[in-house]
């Protein structure tokens, strides 16, 4: 019972907490949920296999994001790529839950769009730093790469995402 | 080089020539604090945090191989002591997603009751309490805890038979765990904590943990606490009896 946590018992809890954290690093990554799916769960398994590689209980989120990534470009990404240049994937915009504000499932829908339509470094970057608030010098180093990228991709991206974000504040005037 | 706000807006809306913006990356990395305001200050982030927040809608599949058992004090046995092992997987899995969805870091009182809450009949059913065993067992736990744990009360708490000490921990903490069946052979449990002399002491509070009725109290330094085989379990009679053997 409540003896020092494992390293295991630590990362079976890192699992749990941010299991939608890594499917979304996925989603960023692979563009397509069924990628994500197995991203996901590729990065659990190897995590646990790991385990005793983890020296402190901080940062577990960070870890899962580096194993999530490693699998993406070492042993999943070239067979996705392939696949979804036959099939022209488009985004999934199903993906948001259809509420009862159709207007803000519209506006949902459009951001969701142009944030996967970004070029890959660009999407994972923005999912990073956006949506899971982590600092430039973070994401600099889970995606090793010098915080200068990191600004210079996020402004890439606002520029695209400029056009959604004022025809929305047109909208709401 | 100071950044006004509104520099800073400038640059995340894509309106500072080249050279600003430069300026403002080189700053920002070797600055933490000017990255701090430059992050809150995005519009960006927070519109593309709502929409992807909400994604996926629930939390997604994921199927991992079974923990192993970990290793605890356990005496040798048969098997119970396999029940023992099922009993402290299905523990670590419980404290994991305990621990992983609870914002508070849970009290021994909490972690000991979900312990007993796995405890079935057939647990105890078959353990060996002969006065051999049982004196190692006290012995043992005594010497852990730093204290006499009255086996004598213990032995002649009305309606129970006195089946185990186990010595566990928490927090590195000292953490006792003596077994009983009550009269149908429902296991009940009395747990004793050493909490160090700092430790303030409280009344007897009674509630329904992990299903199981409980009552805890401290006292000089060591926690107690008494647990059901269900939230209907009667404690009273017990309770006082036990809260005045342990006084002081």
């Amino acid at each position: 019972m409540g003896v020092e946590m494992s390293s295991e018992q630590a990362v079976r809890g890192a699992i749990q907490t941010y299991s939608k954290r890594v499917w979304r690093f996925g989603l960023a990554l692979s563009g397509a949920s069924d990628v994500a799916d197995d991203l996901m769960q590729s990065t659990c398994l190897r995590a646990l296999e790991r385990h005793h590689q983890v020296t402190s209980h901080d940062r577990l989120d960070s870890w899962l994001m580096t194993i999530c990534r490693s699998i993406w470009l070492n042993e999943v990404r070239a067979r996705s790529v392939r696949k979804a240049q036959a099939l022209s994937v488009t985004p999934e915009a199903e993906l948001i839950s259809t509420g009862s504000d159709s207007e803000t499932n519209i506006f949902a829908t459009e951001v969701f769009t142009q944030v996967m339509q970004l070029p890959e470094a660009q999407r994972e970057t923005v999912m990073l730093v956006f949506v899971e608030g982590y600092s430039y010098r973070e994401a600099a180093a889970l995606l090793e790469v010098p915080i200068g990228t990191i600004m210079s991709r996020l402004s890439n991206a606002r520029q695209k995402l400029k056009n959604v974000m004022q025809h929305d504040a047109a909208d709401a005037v | 080089m100071k950044f006004s706000d509104e520099t800073l807006r400038a640059y995340l809306e894509g309106n500072v020539d080249e050279a600003e913006a430069t300026a403002i990356e080189h700053a920002v990395e070797a600055d933490p604090d000017l990255e701090q305001r430059l992050m809150a200050l995005d519009p960006f982030a927070p519109v593309v945090q709502t929409v992807f927040e909400a994604i996926p809608a629930e939390a997604p599949q994921i199927n991992l191989p079974d923990a192993p058992s970990e290793a605890a004090v356990h005496p040798a046995g048969g098997a119970w002591r396999l029940l023992a092992v099922a009993a402290s997987v299905a523990v670590v899995a419980v404290s994991a997603t305990f621990w992983a969805t609870r914002p508070a870091p849970m009290g021994w009182a909490e972690q000991a009751a979900i312990y007993q809450s796995l405890y079935v009949p057939d647990t105890i059913a078959s353990l060996d309490n002969s006065n051999q065993v049982l004196d190692t067992q006290f012995a043992l736990a005594e010497e852990q805890l730093g204290r006499s744990l009255n086996r004598d009360a213990l032995e002649t708490l009305p309606g129970m038979e006195l089946k185990r000490a186990q010595v566990l921990s928490f927090n590195g903490k000292p953490l006792i765990q003596i077994v009983f069946a009550d009269e149908q052979g429902q296991p009940f449990a009395f747990c004793v904590i050493r909490q160090g002399a700092g430790a303030s002491d409280k009344d007897v509070k009674q509630a329904v943990l992990s299903g199981l009725a409980t009552a805890s109290w401290s006292q000089d330094g060591y926690g107690y606490m008494l647990i059901g085989s269900s939230d209907q379990s009667e404690l009273d009679g017990n309770l006082d009896i036990l809260t005045a053997t342990f006084a002081g």
